[in-house]
C-alpha cells in the first residue's frame, strides 16, 4: 500500500519535473501557441487566411534580416548596421528602377537592381568583418564598430537621396512583384532552408558555431577565424540587402530611414528564438520561431485593438520573458549535467 | 622589466596615450584658424551645456562598462525622467519634491535592470533592450506621444542662471563627475567595481558581492538618467519622447573614445568626459563649418570607428611590449 502511494507520488513529481522541463525548454513555442489561441478566441478575424498571410508577409522581411544576424550572433558577434544597410539598399535600388525600369515588364533592370543590393550589402558586411577581424574584436568591439558603420551607412543613404523620400515610379515586373502575394514568404522560407542546412549540416556552419563557442580554441585548432568572420558579416549584409527589396517593393517606394529600428528588432527576434548572445548555441529554426513570436504578437495586439504605444510594453516583456526562460533552461541543464 | 631596469616611456607612446587630448587640441586649433568665432565664449558655453547633459549619463555608463555591463535603456530612462519631472512639477509646483521623486524613480528603474541582470542572469544588452522598449512604451502611453512642457519660474531661472560665467548644467556635471571619480578611485566600492569587471570569478572568490556591485552600478545609472532628464528640462522647459534617442550609443561611444575597454575592469570617468567633449566639439565644429547634417553623421561614424581601431591598436602594442 505504502509503496504504491510512494510510486504515485513519484509519478506526480516526475510529471511536475516534466512539465517544468517542457515549459522552460519549449516556453517560447508554448507562448506562441497561447497567443494564437487567445487571439483567435477573442477575435475570430485573427485566424483568417488573409490575416495569416498578412502576418507571414510582414514577418518575412524582418525574418530575412534575422537570418543573417543569426549567423553573426552564432560567431559571438553583433551587427547593428543591418538597419541602415536596408535603408541604403532600398533607396539605391528604387532610384535605379525609377531611372531605368520605367517600362512595364522591365525584368532585366530588376535583376540588375537585385545584384546591386547584394553587392552593397556584401560590401558593407565585408568592411565590418575586416575591421573587426583586424582588431580581433570581441562582442563589445563588434558592437561599437557596427554601430559606427550604422551611422556611416545611414548618412550615405541620406546623402544619396539628399534626405528625400523616393516614391516608386517604376513599371510592373519582377521588382514590383517581389513584395506581393506569396513571394516574400517563399523567399524567406527558401533562404531559411538554405541557411539552416548550411549552419547545421556543413563544415562551414559548424566552424561558425565553434568560433562562437570558443574563439581562442577555434583559432588554436587551426580554423581561419578571421576569414570565416568576414564571410559571416558579408552574409549578414547580403540578407539585409535582400530584405530591402521586399520592403521597398511592398510599399512601392523607398526612404533613407526605411531600415531604422530593424537592427534592434532583428537582435530581439533572434534572442527570443533562443540563439544566445555569447554565441555558439541556437540556429535558424530558433530564429524562425523568434520572428514568428514577435510578428504574431504585433498582429494579435493590432487585431485586438491595443494602442500602438502600449504594444511596446508587451514587446519588451516578451523579450525579457523569452530570454529569461532560455537562461533558466541553460542553468537547469547545467545542473542536470553536473548531477 | 628585464634586468630590473625600468624602461623609459618613449615620446611616441606618451603621445599615443593621450590620443583624445591631442585630437581635441588639434580640432580646437584647426577651428580657431578656420572660424575664429568658434572660440567665442557663448559658443563654448553651448558646447559645455551639451557636454554636461550627455556627460552625466556617460559617467554612469563608464561605471557600468567598467563593471562589465551595459545599458541600452538610458535613452528611455532619460525620456521618462523628463516627462515625470514635468508632470510632477506642474502638479505639485514643488521643486524639491519633484526632483526627489524623479531621482527615486530613476533609482527604482536602475534597480529593476540590475536585478534582472544579476538574479535572472540575462545578458545586460538584451535585458536593457527589453526594458528600453517597455519604458519607452510607458512614456508614450503616459503622454499619448505629445510633448509636455512647464512654465515653472524656478526651473526657468535655473536654466538661465550664470554662476561666474558657468551655467547651472556645467556645475551639476562637475559635481557629478567629482563625486563619481572620487568614488571610483578612492573608495572600497570603487575598487570592487574594478574587481568585478576585471574578473568576476576572482572577485567572487575574493568575497565581493558581485551581484550587489552590478545592481549598484545600474542604480547609479538610473539616478544619473534622472539628473540628466531634469537638466534637459531646465534647458528646454519641455520633455518629449523625441529627445535623446541617440543617448545610449553616444554615451558608449564617448566611453570607448575615452579609453575605457568594453571588456570591463579598466577606465575612468574623467577620460569619458574628455571623450564626450571630443564628440561634441567635433559635432559643433562640423555645424560651424556649415556641413550638412548627413556629412556630420558620416564624419561622426568614421571618427568613432577610427578612434576605436586606434585605441585597440595602441593597447595591443602596450600589452606586447610588456
Amino acid at each position: 500500500m505504502g509503496s504504491t502511494m510512494l510510486a504515485q507520488e513519484n509519478d506526480f513529481r516526475n510529471l511536475g519535473t516534466r512539465i517544468t522541463r517542457l515549459l522552460r525548454s519549449r516556453g517560447v513555442l508554448i507562448g506562441l501557441v497561447l497567443i494564437i489561441i487567445v487571439a483567435s478566441i477573442v477575435e475570430p478575424a485573427f485566424l483568417t487566411a488573409s490575416n495569416v498571410l498578412n502576418i507571414l508577409r510582414q514577418a518575412s522581411a524582418l525574418g530575412i534580416v534575422c537570418l543573417g544576424v543569426t549567423f553573426v550572433m552564432m560567431t559571438g558577434g553583433m551587427d547593428l548596421s543591418v538597419g541602415s544597410v536596408l535603408s541604403l539598399c532600398s533607396v539605391v535600388a528604387v532610384s535605379f528602377m525609377n531611372k531605368y525600369g520605367q517600362a512595364p515588364g522591365s525584368n532585366g533592370t530588376a535583376l540588375m537592381a537585385f545584384l546591386a543590393v547584394i553587392v552593397i550589402g556584401f560590401a558593407v558586411g565585408i568592411v565590418n568583418g575586416s575591421i573587426i577581424t583586424i582588431l580581433k574584436g570581441r562582442l563589445g568591439e563588434t558592437f561599437i564598430i557596427t554601430y559606427g558603420m550604422e551611422i556611416v551607412v545611414a548618412s550615405l543613404a541620406l546623402l544619396y537621396t539628399r534626405g528625400q523620400f523616393v516614391p516608386g515610379t517604376f513599371g510592373t515586373g519582377l521588382y514590383e512583384k517581389a513584395g506581393m502575394g506569396f513571394t516574400p514568404i517563399i523567399c524567406f522560407l527558401f533562404l531559411a532552408l538554405v541557411m539552416h542546412v548550411v549552419l547545421a549540416y556543413t563544415g562551414f556552419g559548424k566552424q561558425i558555431s565553434f568560433i562562437g563557442a570558443n574563439m581562442d580554441c577555434a583559432r588554436m585548432s587551426g580554423l581561419k577565424v578571421g576569414q570565416l568572420r568576414v564571410i559571416t558579416y558579408g552574409i549578414c549584409g547580403v540578407c539585409a540587402g535582400i530584405a530591402s527589396v521586399i520592403v521597398s517593393s511592398r510599399v512601392y517606394s523607398a526612404s533613407p530611414l526605411q531600415g531604422t529600428g530593424y537592427e534592434l528588432d532583428a537582435i530581439a527576434a533572434v534572442m527570443v528564438g533562443g540563439t544566445s548572445q555569447s554565441g555558439g548555441t541556437g540556429g535558424i529554426l530558433n530564429t524562425i520561431l523568434g520572428v514568428l513570436v514577435l510578428g504574431v504578437l504585433g498582429n494579435a495586439l493590432n487585431v485586438l485593438g491595443v494602442d500602438a504605444n502600449a504594444q511596446l510594453l508587451f514587446r519588451g516583456a516578451i523579450i525579457l520573458i523569452a530570454v529569461g526562460l532560455d537562461m533558466w533552461n541553460t542553468i537547469a541543464l547545467h545542473k542536470e549535467a553536473a548531477r | 622589466m628585464k634586468g630590473g631596469k625600468r624602461r623609459e616611456a618613449r615620446p611616441l607612446e606618451l603621445f599615443l596615450d593621450q590620443t583624445v587630448v591631442v585630437l581635441l587640441g588639434g580640432f580646437v586649433v584647426l577651428m580657431a584658424f578656420a572660424k575664429p568665432s568658434f572660440l567665442e565664449w557663448s559658443n563654448l558655453q553651448n558646447i559645455l551645456t551639451d557636454v554636461s547633459i550627455y556627460g552625466v549619463v556617460a559617467s554612469g555608463m563608464t561605471i557600468l562598462i567598467i563593471c562589465g555591463e551595459f545599458d541600452l535603456s538610458v535613452s528611455s530612462q532619460y525620456m521618462w525622467a523628463q516627462i515625470l519631472f514635468i508632470t510632477l512639477l506642474n502638479a505639485t509646483n514643488n521643486m524639491f519634491v519633484s526632483v526627489i521623486l524623479t531621482l527615486c524613480s530613476g533609482l527604482v528603474l536602475g534597480i529593476i535592470n540590475g536585478i534582472i541582470v544579476t538574479r535572472f542572469r540575462i545578458n545586460s544588452f538584451i535585458t536593457t533592450l527589453g526594458t528600453m522598449t517597455m519604458i519607452r512604451g510607458l512614456c508614450l502611453v503616459f503622454t499619448g506621444g505629445k510633448m509636455v512642457s512647464t512654465q515653472n519660474p524656478l526651473i526657468k531661472a535655473l536654466g538661465t542662471a550664470d554662476f561666474f560665467g558657468l551655467s547651472f548644467f556645467f556645475l551639476v556635471f562637475i559635481v557629478v563627475l567629482a563625486v563619481l571619480s572620487v568614488m571610483l578611485a578612492y573608495t572600497n566600492f570603487g575598487r570592487r567595481v574594478y574587481a568585478t569587471g576585471g574578473n568576476i570569478e576572482v572577485a567572487h572568490l575574493a568575497g565581493i558581492n558581485t551581484a550587489f556591485q552590478k545592481t549598484a552600478a545600474f542604480s547609479i545609472m538610473g539616478v544619473l538618467c534622472g539628473i540628466a532628464g531634469i537638466l534637459l528640462v531646465a534647458q528646454l522647459r519641455a520633455g518629449s519622447t523625441q529627445y535623446g534617442t541617440d543617448l545610449a550609443l553616444t554615451c558608449v561611444a564617448a566611453t570607448v573614445i575615452g579609453g575605457t575597454r568594453l571588456s570591463g575592469g579598466a577606465g575612468n570617468t574623467l577620460r569619458t568626459a574628455l571623450g564626450m567633449l571630443l564628440i561634441v566639439v567635433l559635432y559643433k565644429a562640423l555645424i560651424y563649418l556649415g556641413l550638412q547634417a548627413y556629412y556630420q553623421n558620416l564624419v561622426k561614424g568614421i571618427v568613432l570607428i577610427l578612434v576605436v581601431m586606434f585605441d585597440l591598436a595602441v593597447s595591443k602594442r602596450r600589452v606586447l611590449s610588456r
